[in-house]
């Protein structure tokens, strides 16, 4: 029942979302050239990894919503930069957002590592100590 | 041609991106997240940001997914399903917020398009300029040598925080807590 609500949310959003996007296309220009489109994949790709955040009880799901998250982001940061008219700004500003979710992936796995071995599990619903 | 590709991409992105979402499965997981992450990096090759892309497949695909994966496999059981556990709130939650997202991008998406500004069709190789831009005191200079910095300490401290503590290599499994030594 979850499930299936949080993807019938989806679901609403992207063809709302596409109707949006086929609107600002029939004016002449391509897919690939209205910032609505890739504003919508961004919008689409930020609320998955909410969601993932939110439903999952694994640690690892949250990293990988966190990581969905952060691209979404970048999409934004590129998408704006290109049509917006910002020169290559936005773009350096992604490879910095990429190289700090690197070393956070790195962080954060070391701690769940670590979380897995202090507690035998890494369900985030039963790491409620940090010391002895 | 640049259409059928963002196309493509954008789908493996939000397919990916719906795996992670919703399958039982952890493994298939941290794959739907390597397809969703290859398809950012093709969005950003149809934006004309080719050094992004690369970078993005070098770092995201080949290094935090392989990390990531590691991680499923040292911490997870065969019979760890974690399920998707709450509910219609959590639905109600997302909504609302895709209904914020919306809002906001809409009202974005106006400025820029009242800025006027078009994009040319033919975009040039970024690289140099990229390169050029990180040596630059005008430039990021400053950032570029902070970061890596960071990276340095992040080394360090993953492999602290990962080590065993120096009373527990034949413990393996008894969740024994060491001294606080290896804080």
């Amino acid at each position: 029942m979850s499930l299936s609500a949080l993807t019938a949310m989806a679901m609403t959003l992207g063809s709302q979302a596409a109707e949006q996007a086929e609107s600002i296309t029939e004016a002449g220009t391509g897919l690939h050239d209205s910032l609505n489109s890739y504003l919508v994949v961004s919008g689409i790709l930020f609320l998955l990894g909410v969601a993932a955040i939110l439903t999952r009880k694994n640690a690892l799901y949250v990293l990988m919503g966190v990581e969905l998250i952060l691209n979404a982001a970048n999409i934004n940061f590129v998408a704006f930069a290109r049509f917006g008219g910002y020169g290559i700004d936005g773009q350096m500003f992604a490879l910095f957002v990429v190289i700090l979710a690197a070393a956070e992936a790195a962080i954060a796995l070391a701690i769940v590592l670590r979380i897995f071995h202090d507690f035998g599990s890494i369900d985030i619903t039963r790491t409620d100590s940090l010391r002895d | 041609m640049l259409d059928f590709m963002f196309v493509f991409f954008a789908a493996l992105a939000i397919l990916g991106g719906l795996v992670v979402a919703f399958h039982r499965s952890i493994v298939h997981s941290a794959f739907g997240l390597v397809g969703a992450l290859f398809g950012v990096a093709g969005l950003y090759w149809t934006l004309g940001a080719d050094f992004l892309g690369a970078t993005q497949i070098l770092l995201y695909v080949g290094g935090v997914t392989v990390l990531l994966l590691f991680a499923v496999m040292l911490t997870t059981r065969d019979t760890t399903r974690v399920s998707i556990a709450r509910n219609a709130a959590m639905a109600i939650v997302v909504g609302y917020l895709g209904h914020l997202v919306y809002q906001a991008y809409q009202g974005v998406a106006g400025l820029i398009a009242a800025s006027g500004h078009v994009p040319t069709d033919d975009p040039a190789p970024t690289t140099e300029t990229i390169g050029t831009l990180f040596l630059e005191r005008e430039g990021y200079l400053l950032p570029f040598e902070a970061i890596s910095v960071l990276l340095l300490v992040v080394l360090v401290g993953a492999v602290t925080l990962a080590r065993r503590g120096p009373g527990e290599e034949g413990g393996a499994g008894n969740p024994v807590r060491d001294q606080g030594s290896d804080a």
